[in-house]
Order: structure tokens, then C-alpha cells, then sequence
């Protein structure tokens, strides 16, 4: 199937705001003695591919919910350029058992995106699932299926928040390549644990570091590899080292 | 499942009756107090066909009354599952009307309605209505957040699919707790008769209470629990039947 880029979304970057700004986010959990994000801010100034690194518990998904709205309270402060909403996806994510897969992606699609989901459907390998139930897939099929009904959506930025956990290493790397040629135009903020991935396949790569750590955050920019490319492997060694550094 | 619970019944039923005959045996006491097999069976064979008959009236009164809280409940459960304060009121007012047991409140019932159908009715829906109201309002106040989530954030959330997603993934708490309603509706509907009707088969364990006759209690009691254990081994083959449909398992 031939590929198509979808630059006719209504994700088109405004040349004149950056991707997202955080500016100032105090957060705390209530019953916790200290806040989690005392002054964060962050920005990505266009769009691309980008990614969310640092260690486990560190407040990553909590930052996500944050920039999406899914934790309230914060639209002051948080702003994104384009239209449409900041959409949130995580790994636990199940479709309802009533009906098959392939039923469900097809009324989750929007009007007019009938050949997108075709041709992600085909480049992320779920042709064969779709009479399936989703209860009867395994942890990595669930998650390339919530992960394409996520991306027939409006939205002009897309965290993904390990959505391509327990997918193969072939997989993953086929899968982020179709996003990134699918939606050069589009924002998408990957959470992940793995640094080469990370460094590998994003263009900007925030950093969140330890709450001792001053400032909490650093902007790393990685190798934003695609497909067509010849990949510097020792530039990609200094991204890694990079990060490692940073967190 | 349906013979399941048929022969469970038999064996509850039978050990009953043994312990009975036992103490009958143990302790010397007359055919007055406790009748021997004998008699027990000369019961049965004289008043079976009238039991059936009231078994029968008081299970209709039952299924019908077991279906009026199962509505109510769901209703309830639905429009109060929000956290607002609407939902608030409506699950304030549902569980206040529970505040007097129902059997305290059955005189005035029988004395503004009257000892007939309805009174009944009202009765039995008011006993199971209850516990389902618990399960239903605990099953759709819980958000399933790894569903809701794509739905709620891509703007597709509306009520009916929010409630038909908890349905679903407490089909099994559903299906169990409704199964399990029947028995109130049942032990319902025989109070109400018991207290006041006119009919129905607690109203024929009242009579053979005020005769002193054993035989006749324990020929109804045969008569209830095989019913009973024929309609709830009904209702969860139906729930199974059901679940199987629906989540294609």
C-alpha cells in the first residue's frame, strides 16, 4: 500500500506560537509533603516527534496529564499551537469486549479518514486482528490497536504515553517510522524508558529530572532519524550520552 | 446449572427433614409437633396440586415485583451515578425510603391498599429493590477509566455508552446480584402474604401456622424451594447465555 502524508489535517503548525509552552506548573498530590513540579517549564518550539524521558516516578505521566487537561486547573499556563485538543493515550488502555476490533476502529473513525486507517491498519500489522476481540489479543496487539484509534483523531498534539510498550523491537521501529512520515506536520510528545529508542527516532527530548536537580529539566536534541536516512551511530552514542547525563 | 441447583435444594431440603426426624426420634416428641414420614407424605400427596396453585400465585407476584426493582434500581443507579447534586439527591432519597424496614411499614400498605395484588407487589419490589440499588449504584458510579478515557477525551462519551461499558464489565456482579434478587422478591412477596393477603402462599403457611400443622409448613416450604431453585437455575442460564452473546467468550 502506497504511503500518504496527511498534511491536510487540522494540525497545521502557527509558525508564530511554539508547539507547547508550560510555563510555572506547581503541582502537588494531595497528602504529600512536597509539591512534584514547583515552577516547571518547558517549551518545544516545533512540531515533530518528540519525547518525555526520565526515571520511573518522576512525574512523566503526571506532566502529561497536565499539558492534556486530563488533570484540570492548569490552561493558563499551558499552551499549544494548531487546532484541535492535546490528546493523552497510555499502555493500559482496553476496548470494550462487546464487539470485534476491527468494528470498533471502524466507528472510532472519523468521517474522511477511512483511507488513513486503511494504510495504518496495514503498516501497523492489524489486517489480520480485526475479527479478534480485544480481550483475545496480546499486550502489544492492544496496544497498536488503541494507539492507530488515537491517531485517526483530531488532535495537534498526541502523548503517547508508553503506548508502544510490549511491542517488538522490528515493530516499534516500523510503527514510529509510519508515524513519522504519515504526520510530518503533526506534535507528538512520546513517553518512554528507552533511551535509544528516544534518542534514535526524536527530534527534541525534554528531559525531567530529579526534584533536587536545578533546573529540572533539559532540552536534548536527538537524532530524529528517518527511514530514508543513513544513521550517524556515533551521533547517536552522543545523544544517548547526552541524556544519560541529563537524567 | 438448572440441575445444580435443583439438586442442591433436594439436599438441603432432605437433610432438613432428617435433622427433624432425628429430633423427633431423639427426643420422643408426637406426630403434633413433628409429623413422621408418614403423615409428612399424606400431606404432600393431599395438598400438593393447592400449593402448586399458591407456589405459583406467589411466584408470579414475585417475578413481577423482582422486575418493577430491577427497573427501579437501574433507574436509580443510572440517574444517580453522577457526582452531582442531583445524583446526590436521588441516592439520598433512594436510600432514605430504606430507612424503615419494609415488614415495619407493611401495615400501613395493607391498610391504605388493601390485602390484595398490589399491596404485595409493593412489598416484594420494595425487599429486593435494595440490595440491587447497592450493587447498581456501586457498578455505575466506578468509572472504568481504561475504556472511558478514549471516549471521554475524544468528546464521544454520551450517557447510554457510559453505562452500557460498566454494564459490561460487571456483567458477572450484575447477572449474579439479579439472579440472587429473586429469593428476596420471593421471601417478599410470602412476608407480605404472611402479614395480610389473601392469597399466595404465605397466606397458606399462616393458615397451617394457626392449625399447628408441620406437615402442611414443610409441604409449602418443598413447594417454595423447588421453585425457587428452578427459577434462579433459569435466570443464571440466561446470564451465561447472556454473557456468552454479548462478550463472544
Amino acid at each position: 500500500m502506497k504511503a500518504k502524508l496527511f498534511s491536510g489535517f487540522p494540525l497545521t503548525h502557527d509558525a508564530q506560537m511554539s508547539l507547547l509552552s508550560c510555563k510555572d506548573i506547581r503541582f502537588q498530590y494531595p497528602g504529600t509533603k512536597t509539591p512534584l513540579f514547583d515552577g516547571l517549564t518547558i517549551t518545544i518550539d516545533r512540531p515533530g516527534f518528540h519525547a518525555l524521558f526520565g526515571p520511573s516516578g518522576i512525574g512523566k505521566t503526571t506532566l502529561a496529564k497536565i499539558i492534556s487537561g486530563d488533570i484540570a486547573g492548569f490552561s493558563k499556563q499551558v499552551k499549544a499551537s494548531g487546532k484541535g485538543p492535546c490528546l493523552y493515550t497510555y499502555n493500559q488502555e482496553r476496548l470494550p469486549g462487546w464487539s470485534s476490533v476491527g468494528r470498533h476502529v471502524e466507528q472510532s473513525t472519523p468521517e474522511g479518514r477511512e483511507s488513513l486507517r486503511d494504510h495504518l491498519i496495514h503498516g501497523f500489522g492489524l489486517s489480520n486482528l480485526l475479527g479478534m476481540r480485544f480481550s483475545q489479543l496480546s499486550m502489544g496487539q492492544c496496544n497498536r490497536v488503541n494507539l492507530l484509534r488515537y491517531l485517526l483523531q483530531d488532535f495537534r498534539l498526541l502523548i503517547m504515553d508508553e503506548s508502544l510498550a510490549n511491542v517488538d523491537e522490528p515493530t516499534r521501529e516500523i510503527i514510529i517510522y509510519q508515524i513519522k512520515s504519515t504526520f510530518p506536520k503533526a506534535g507528538f510528545l512520546y513517553i518512554s524508558h528507552n533511551v535509544v529508542e528516544v534518542a534514535r527516532f526524536c527530534d527534541q527530548i525534554i528531559v525531567l529530572r530529579g526534584r533536587h536537580k536545578n533546573p529540572r529539566t533539559r532540552l536534548i536534541v536527538g537524532q530524529n532519524h528517518q527511514k530514508s536516512q543513513p544513521l550517524d551511530k556515533g551521533a547517536l552514542e552522543a545523544s544517548m550520552l547526552e541524556i544519560m547525563n541529563a537524567a | 446449572m438448572l440441575h445444580r441447583r435443583i439438586y442442591q435444594f433436594f439436599i438441603v431440603y432432605f437433610l432438613g427433614i432428617g435433622l427433624l426426624f432425628g429430633i423427633k426420634l431423639v427426643l420422643g416428641l408426637s406426630d403434633y409437633v413433628i409429623p413422621g414420614p408418614s403423615n409428612l407424605w399424606n400431606t404432600a400427596t393431599a395438598e400438593w396440586y393447592r400449593y402448586l396453585g399458591d407456589v405459583l400465585n406467589t411466584f408470579t407476584v414475585a417475578v413481577v415485583g423482582q422486575v418493577l426493582s430491577i427497573i427501579i434500581a437501574l433507574t436509580v443507579g443510572v440517574v444517580g451515578r453522577k457526582a452531582t447534586w442531583f445524583g446526590s439527591f436521588i441516592k439520598v432519597a433512594a436510600y432514605n425510603v430504606q430507612a424503615y424496614p419494609i415488614v415495619a411499614i407493611a401495615p400501613i400498605l395493607f391498610i391504605l391498599l388493601g390485602d390484595g395484588y398490589l399491596t404485595r407487589l409493593f412489598i416484594a419490589a420494595m425487599i429486593c429493590y435494595f440490595p440491587l440499588l447497592l450493587s447498581v449504584i456501586g457498578i455505575m458510579g466506578e468509572p472504568v477509566a481504561d475504556i472511558e478515557h478514549f471516549y471521554r477525551i475524544t468528546g464521544r462519551l454520551r450517557w447510554q455508552l457510559e453505562v452500557k461499558i460498566r454494564a459490561f464489565e460487571n456483567l458477572y456482579k450484575l447477572t449474579t446480584v439479579i439472579s440472587g434478587s429473586a429469593t428476596l422478591a420471593m421471601a417478599g412477596t410470602i412476608v407480605a402474604e404472611f402479614i395480610a393477603a389473601n392469597a399466595g402462599i404465605g397466606y397458606s403457611i399462616r393458615i397451617a401456622l394457626y392449625q399447628s400443622d408441620l406437615s402442611k409448613i414443610l409441604v409449602a416450604l418443598f413447594m417454595i424451594g423447588i421453585t425457587l431453585s428452578f427459577y434462579q437455575g433459569v435466570l443464571e442460564m440466561l446470564g451465561t447465555s447472556l454473557k456468552k452473546s454479548w462478550a463472544g467468550k
